[in-house]
């Protein structure tokens, strides 16, 4: 029992779900949320391999799964008629789908793998269950969710009011 | 007694069972008892002769010789006796047995509407239960009565031969017993019919509870169940007590009137004694006999119990089943019809029981091989003529042909044998899926001639199941015994996997290295590297196995496997310590919500402790199995590092020299040449663990098993396999869709003239309905007369026929063209929808 082992009997580095944690607590989105609910999130999430070319989702698709990217980089494109549009790359650091952790919706977008791609995936089931048990925290993501969608559009004023022309009319999504 | 088995059982008296089959046994009763009677009268005269004689005179001689007739007398009476009860309990149990099997028959032959009415655990408790009381009568029916009348009548005759007076006051009391006591096994006669009753009543809602058992959890309705058996409980208790009370009335007041006899003996006869009219040694005989009076006495009042319970209980028992069959079974003089396939339905009308029109003024004519839909609203009497039709219902008004012959004329087997029914929610029987397969088939016994393996196949190809079939195949535990001969086929299938399909499934697959250590299996299935054949040696099981823990000690790991576990421990009780015990949270932990609290425990009681004190044995084993749980692809919360699954992998190969050397038998090591015992064929073939992948790169491995298996000519086997997979009770371990594939491939198996589908596909995805859809246009088509009640409009286009029911009429019929033109019922049907 008092061998040096006892504080490191696996002797391995540091584990996926210590991993997890940490990348938990450099998002945004869960920025409100304490730790011990963090933990939960971290020991539910999985971490999945995509190969270069698979889907993460597809336009239309009903799906309800946010991805933070660990390594590698991700392609999101939409498809109206011709060949796919690409909307911009993803790569380590970068969230996708926390709104999609509220309420399983259908995918405007389609994100794909360039390259062999890492991923940590929380999936609205498990989300759900976890936030379940941490009911005070719902107050604290409403307001971190509605925040980012006023920055978000502060910024798309800031850059794009000029040459925005015909969608003038549609601008106000911080207003729903 | 010949005649007695034509008539049905359900009208056959009590009486008619006892002489019925058993004339051997019971004559053979006779001659025992006879020899029984001379054996329990012997004694008494003995005695009369040894004190009287022997002792008298005082002569040794006689005294040995009278004692040792004695003696045999009860040697051989013991043995008459043992003798006796054994033929009793032969009579009554294949009398048990006989009326079992003719109540069954009876009960199986039944109208549906028995069922309906009656739910079947009243039927289970009339034959499983009820049976024993009569039969235990019809046992001893003849002897008890016969033996004990014969052995009272004996002693009586010899009391009176002794002193006539004596005898005649000792035995005043009998005839008193026989007025008294009948009385009161009245009372208990009237709470055991009320008893059998309740107690019918009470199986058959116990039955009914458990059928349902799915909605009163989905309703949480325990306490509303409860409530409803309560009062039967109560009643039921009260009628038994009741009826205790009677019997024991009986048993008691019969002791009292027996007591009685001794009393008058002992004042009337120690008075003539005394005045020297009554010898001392015919006192003791009378004494003696009076004595023995009491036992034939008590088993006759017994068996008049046992009789009358018999008779309460069998009368209603039948009563019950008294009901008649509608249609024969089988024709009596003759094989089954073979019908052709036309169906023609004149005049039809059907009522329910309480008189609610279902069915009116339905005429319908189909050639064979043509098909109908019949669509309408729910409640339109779509499957209540599709019942008519396979003669399930007893039709009121109007006739129905089949092949141009009545069927209210056909016995059930000639419809068996010409019409196939597949119902909404067919029923699958405990058993095998081959079984539940060739259930329609084996029901014709020698009238169909049973199909082969290429049948079956061809049949689950056909329905869509042969996949599902393959998949219980590939699940099946390889048995080493069992399916020998497919071993060395299944490693040639593996060798080339490996060789040419395995870097390609690199990530579905993780094959057995003994060299590598397995990321999805635990630390106890890294350290055998192969199959436990002892229970001691299962992982599971590891930690609480002596021999293991001396080993793991010797080779160094067991502190540091049980500080393993307390890592664990500590990390699972902090992450998931506060939440519920939902599967959700708890499948990627090495612990169970159950044993999280033990655990919180232990960890709370070595932070208390000072370090130099160690667990205690209890919380070693307990830390020790948590660690050897830990599967590194599964459990996230701990990294492996190098350099002690270097150590976990040199243990390994240390003990397996260890376990060759002392534990033999201990556990099969995976071999790449070998199989691996009662591990899933598909392990087998693999050679590894599966990891969760996406569907996708499963579906494709599969295939390529699939494509090797048929390459090595195996895919049969595997099917055959499949087939004995037992499909649980109910089919409860089959989809909804795989019951009615199921219900569907059993009867097109017996390749019926008439098809009657009352929405057979309602349960298949979309893929499977078209699929079955598409074997009726192609293979049926002609060939076979369709009757299908169908739901969906989609799949009725490719009908010959569609009839529109309406509250219990055809309100139009016609191909779809006709009807979509016409723009009546069938065409507003299809543009609700």
């Amino acid at each position: 029992m008092n061998s040096p082992a006892s504080d490191d009997p696996v002797g391995g580095e540091s584990s996926e779900y210590e991993e997890n944690l940490e990348i938990l607590r450099q998002i945004d989105f869960f920025s409100g949320f304490p730790l011990e609910s963090l933990k939960v999130f971290a020991y539910l999430g999985t971490r999945r391999r995509f190969r270069a070319g698979e889907f993460l989702f597809e336009q239309g698709e009903e799906d309800a799964s946010a991805f933070a990217v660990i390594g590698g980089r991700l392609r999101l494109e939409r498809r109206s008629e011709g060949p796919p549009q690409t909307i911009r790359f993803y790569g380590p650091g970068d969230f996708i789908g926390g709104l999609s952790l509220l309420c399983e919706c259908r995918r405007l977008y389609s994100l794909r793998a360039e390259e062999r791609t890492v991923c940590f995936v929380l999936d609205q089931e498990k989300f759900a269950k976890a936030l379940e048990q941490f009911p005070a925290q719902i107050p604290r993501l409403l307001q971190t969710v509605v925040q980012s969608i006023t920055r978000w559009e502060e910024d798309f004023l800031a850059e794009m009011t000029e040459a925005c022309g015909r969608c003038l009319p549609r601008l106000g999504v911080s207003l729903l | 007694m010949p005649h007695a088995r034509r008539i049905p059982v359900v009208k056959r008296s009590l009486g008619s069972w006892i002489l019925d089959g058993n004339l051997p046994w019971q004559g053979l009763l006779l001659g025992v008892i006879g020899l029984f009677i001379a054996t329990r009268v012997l004694p008494l005269e003995m005695q009369k002769r040894i004190v009287n004689e022997a002792i008298g005179r005082r002569e040794v001689d006689l005294l040995l010789v009278y004692c040792g007739t004695y003696l045999a007398a009860v040697v051989l009476a013991s043995a008459c006796k043992y003798g006796i009860q054994v033929i009793e309990t032969l009579i009554a149990q294949r009398t048990l047995a006989r009326m079992r099997r003719a109540l069954l028959e009876h009960a199986l032959r039944l109208p549906l509407s028995f069922f309906r009415e009656n739910p079947p655990g009243s039927v289970v408790n009339a034959v499983v239960n009820e049976l024993a009381v009569p039969s235990n009568f019809v046992g001893a029916a003849v002897s008890t009565p016969l033996s004990n009348l014969l052995t009272l009548l004996a002693f009586a005759g010899y009391l009176l031969w002794l002193n006539p007076l004596l005898a005649v006051i000792s035995l005043a009391t009998y005839p008193l017993a026989m007025i008294v006591l009948p009385l009161l096994q009245r009372g208990a006669n009237r709470a055991n019919q009320k008893r059998v009753d309740l107690s019918r009543t009470f199986a058959g809602r116990i039955a009914e509870a458990f059928t349902g058992i799915h909605e009163i959890h989905g309703h949480a309705a325990f306490g509303v169940e409860q409530k409803r058996f309560e009062d039967l409980i109560e009643r039921l208790r009260k009628v038994r007590i009741v009826w205790g009370l009677f019997r024991y009335g009986v048993k008691s007041a019969n002791n009292f009137f027996t007591s009685l006899g001794p009393f008058v003996v002992f004042l009337l006869g120690g008075w003539l004694t005394i005045r020297g009219q009554l010898e001392l040694g015919a006192l003791v005989a009378f004494l003696s006999a009076q004595e023995k009076l009491y036992d034939p006495w008590k088993e006759l009042i017994e068996f008049y119990q046992v009789y009358q319970d018999g008779k309460v209980t069998y009368r209603r028992t039948m009563e019950f089943f008294d009901v008649e069959a509608p249609v024969a079974v089988a024709p009596p003089d003759r094989p089954p019809l073979q019908l052709d396939g036309r169906l023609e339905v004149r005049r039809l009308d059907f009522l329910t029981e309480t008189g609610l029109r279902l069915l009116q003024d339905i005429r319908l004519s189909l050639r064979p091989g043509e098909h109908l839909a019949l669509v309408g609203f729910s409640g339109s009497g779509k499957s209540t003529l599709a019942l008519c039709l396979a003669q399930l219902h007893a039709v009121a008004e109007g006739r129905i042909f089949l092949g141009g012959h009545d069927i209210a004329r056909l016995s059930k087997r000639d419809i068996a044998a010409n019409l196939g029914l597949v119902s909404q929610h067919p029923f699958l029987f405990e058993g095998t899926l081959r079984d539940n397969l060739l259930y329609a088939c084996e029901a014709l016994e020698a009238a169909a001639p049973r199909p082969s393996l290429d049948d079956v196949i061809a049949v689950l190809h056909q329905t869509g199941l042969f996949a599902d079939v393959l998949q219980f195949g590939l699940n099946t535990p390889l048995d080493p015994r069992r399916h020998a001969a497919i071993g060395p086929g299944l490693i040639r299938v593996r060798r080339k996997f490996q060789e040419k399909y395995g870097a390609r499934f690199a990530e579905v697959v993780e094959f057995f290295d003994a060299s590598a250590y397995l990321e999805h299996s635990s630390i106890a299935e890294n350290l055998l590297f192969g199959t436990a054949q002892r229970p001691e040696f299962e992982p599971a099981r590891l930690a609480a196995n002596d021999w293991m823990l001396d080993f793991l000690n010797r080779e160094g790991l067991l502190h540091r496997l049980v500080n393993i576990g307390i890592r664990l421990a500590r990390q699972t009780v902090d992450i998931l310590g506060n939440l519920p015990a939902e599967r959700v949270f708890f499948a990627q932990s090495p612990m169970s919500p159950e044993e999280l609290p033990r655990f919180r425990r232990t960890l709370e009681r070595l932070r208390r402790r000072s370090p130099e004190e160690p667990p205690s044995r209890e919380e070693t084993l307990a830390l020790l199995e948590l660690a050897l749980r830990f599967t590194p692809g599964v459990h996230k919360t701990l990294e492996l590092g190098e350099e002690l699954r270097g150590r976990l992998l040199t243990a390994r190969a240390n003990l397996r020299r260890a376990l060759a050397a002392e534990q033999p038998q201990a556990v099969a090591f995976h071999d790449a040449e070998a199989v691996l015992p009662f591990q899933p064929i598909l392990k087998n073939i693999l050679f590894g663990n599966t990891p969760p992948a996406p569907p996708k790169v499963q579906e494709e491995m599969l295939q390529t098993v699939i494509q090797l298996l048929i390459e090595k000519d195996l895919l049969e086997a595997i099917v055959g396999i499949g087939l004995e997979a037992n499909v649980g009770s109910h089919g409860e371990k089959l989809s909804g869709g795989q019951q009615q594939k199921l219900a569907i491939a059993r009867v097109l198996l017996k390749s019926p003239r008439i098809l009657i589908l009352d929405e057979a596909t309602s349960a298949l995805d979309n893929r499977s309905q078209a699929r079955i859809q598409n074997l009726l246009e192609t293979r049926w088509k002609g060939r076979c007369t369709v009757v299908a009640v169908v739901h969906r409009l989609d799949i009725v286009r490719h009908y010959d026929r569609i009839a529109v029911m309406k509250a219990g009429k055809i309100v139009e019929i016609g191909s779809w063209q006709e009807l979509m033109e016409r723009k009546g019922a069938l065409y507003e049907l299809a543009g609700k929808r």
